[in-house]
């Protein structure tokens, strides 16, 4: 016997889980397609190579495997970077506009703790071949508009940009440890340690007061960007002022400003984003259930230099919080079940068929017991529960209902029926 | 829209709740002896629970609690995806390797270590290119080199009291430890005009 083979990280999905699931990608899809994304599919594997040289994955996360020409395949652990490699092949040309969508399963071992999913599935778009602050808007305001779509209201959009502090440390003579710590810091708004850090390193006082700001970059966007203006010390900060405000500018137009929110205290220590970076939450769901951003510096991996933007959601989180709130769509299709004597199959069928054809769900057993039995081992199924039960017996048709069997004459399955 | 703390049990919550009543937060209902679990403000805006240390990063990371108040050390053990804001200067201690005084830590052999915390033990002989046992124990950590369990400890060390009484000493200090203030990363965001206050009144009470 096979008791508890499950391998820690790996779950089922309940067949009414898995009917919103469907539902809600679909959702998505359409709304995505509307504007223009073409949906596309990467294999599941990958070579270890493709992702051996990507610092946003450690090597330790990815699962391996050995195929028969004795190459190391890992299982993907992201949809980005093949989704870059398809775009490149596919479209050698420089200035092509390509949109993509996908829904995809991706795979992280991570270490701990064991609870922690191991295959996350996501949906979310590729914007490749367009570098403009209205790019950035259309990716975000995807994002926030694919939780609204679910009738998610509480959604927030926390947005960043690595440049600005990129731009500020390429200005002081730091060794890359210095660098690190200092970035992990700031992600962390870890103020306390920071202060007590730079204490140790030499830099010019002035500098070191503009570090201790950037964890404190957060909040209402008009706030942010006065503070940010205070802070640049050179045109490249400057030029990111302008671009994270041209974008909720353009957010601001299409009446989508008041989601997002600033936290410029993003870095891209673990990720391969080069200018705009997000977040997406909900409020009381403790963890992010979006992440985005603008990666200039990937698609030249693969040969095309190609700015590209996107995001993607990570959509069973998202399901298990509309779970919590009761925003599932529910399965609302009539289901059926029909009991038949030997005589009547023919009779059985055909009634099967008119109902599936009226978008209704018919299934056909032959009677084995008496009625009554049928009908109290069905209802204790919980996957029959709300089934309607008929009974076909010389040529007549009788429906259950509280264990009473009501005749139907052929005028009266019409009206069953519409 | 409530403000929930979670605490970490002992010495570090008492502080902690002795720093929320000098805000002027009262909690009528709350003693030591109450068997309550949570416990709510008289204007009702803040609310804690007192759970194990190391639940602490686990209620904030999975936004359980909006902040949380727990040992650095704890941190340092169970990593966790939260915002680290305030060094509250609480419940300051050392983390520290001790043994025998006369003893030096053999390095060049295989060394076997007792602790409660193996991450940060690891982590500090493997910077030091030390090749350890580590055997993960639940209290009473100072026996293990005792009864010649291991040739040292890593553990958390305030007085030295109990480590001197078990004829023992600090042989090295890994690092300070004291209580830090830690935010969900989406409450920070979503419940900014509530928790910017707070953590505010934390940094002015330092």
């Amino acid at each position: 016997m096979l008791f508890n083979y499950t391998i820690d990280g790996f779950e089922n999905i309940q067949h009414q889980d898995y009917f919103s699931l469907q539902k809600n990608i679909n959702k998505l899809m359409s709304l995505y397609r509307s504007y223009g994304y073409h949906q596309i599919s990467t294999p599941t594997f990958e070579t270890y190579d493709l992702y051996v040289h990507e610092d946003s994955i450690p090597s330790d996360d990815l699962f391996k495997l050995v195929n028969h020409q004795g190459k190391v395949l890992v299982l993907k652990p992201d949809a980005t970077l093949p989704i870059t490699r398809m775009a490149a092949m596919n479209h050698p040309n420089f200035e092509e506009i390509i949109k993509y969508s996908y829904q995809t399963n991706i795979y992280r071992n991570f270490s701990s703790p064991e609870m922690v999913k191991k295959e996350i599935t996501q949906i979310g778009i590729e914007y490749f071949g367009n570098n403009s602050p209205e790019c950035d808007g259309e990716v975000i305001a995807l994002a926030i508009q694919s939780l609204l779509e679910y009738g998610i209201e509480d959604v927030h959009i926390d947005l960043g940009h690595v440049g600005f502090i990129n731009y500020l440390f390429d200005e002081l003579a730091l060794s890359p440890k210095a660098k690190e710590t200092l970035f992990r810091y700031i992600e962390n708004k870890n103020i306390g340690d920071i202060a007590a850090y730079l204490d140790q390193l030499k830099l010019p006082a002035d500098k070191k007061e503009i570090i201790l700001k950037l964890p404190t970059l957060y909040g209402k966007p008009k706030t942010v960007l006065k503070e940010m203006k205070k802070l640049c010390i050179n045109e490249k900060m400057e030029w990111v002022v302008e671009q994270i405000s041209e974008i909720y500018d353009h957010l601001e137009v299409i009446e989508l400003s008041k989601y997002v929110i600033f936290d410029l205290g993003f870095t891209n220590q673990m990720n391969y984003y080069t200018d705009i970076n997000f977040k997406g939450y909900i409020s009381n769901c403790g963890e992010p259930v979006i992440s985005g951003g603008r990666y200039n510096n990937l698609s030249e991996k693969f040969g095309i230099p190609r700015p590209a933007c996107g995001f993607a959601i990570d959509l069973l989180k998202v399901i298990d919080y509309m779970e919590q709130k009761n925003l599932l769509p529910q399965d609302d299709q009539s289901r059926n079940v029909i009991f038949y004597n030997c005589d009547d199959k023919a009779a059985a069928y055909q009634f099967a068929n008119e109902l599936r054809v009226n978008d209704s769900i018919a299934e056909v057993f032959l009677l084995k017991q008496t009625w009554e039995d049928h009908v109290h081992s069905l209802r204790k199924s919980q996957l029959y529960k709300n089934a309607k039960l008929y009974f076909l017996s010389e040529g007549n048709l009788y429906a259950e209902n509280n264990n009473q069997f009501l005749p139907l004459d052929s005028i009266g399955i019409e009206s069953e029926v519409d | 829209m409530v403000i929930r703390f979670a605490l970490a049990k002992g010495r570090v919550a008492r502080k902690a709740i002795e720093l929320l009543v000098a805000l002027g937060y009262i909690f009528e209902d709350y003693s030591e002896k109450s068997r309550k679990l949570i416990f709510t403000d008289t204007t009702g805006t803040i609310e804690f629970f007192l759970v194990k240390s190391p639940d602490v990063p686990i209620y904030v990371e999975k936004g359980a609690a909006d902040i949380g108040i727990v040992g650095k050390d704890v941190l340092m053990e169970h990593p966790a995806q939260v915002y680290e804001m305030l060094n509250l200067n609480i419940g300051r201690c050392k983390m520290c390797v001790a043994g025998f005084k006369d003893r030096p830590i053999p390095y060049g052999k295989k060394l076997v270590v007792g602790t409660k915390y193996p991450v940060i033990a690891k982590k500090y002989f493997h910077t030091k290119s030390q090749s350890v046992d580590i055997i993960k124990l639940n209290g009473s950590v100072e026996l293990a080199p005792l009864i010649g369990l291991s040739d040292c400890i890593v553990d958390i060390v305030e007085s030295g009291n109990t480590l001197k009484e078990n004829g023992l000493t600090v042989l090295e200090e890994i690092c300070d430890i004291s209580s830090r203030l830690i935010v969900n990363q989406v409450s920070l965001k979503t419940k900014h005009e509530l928790i910017d206050p707070i953590i505010k009144e934390f940094e002015t009470q330092l």
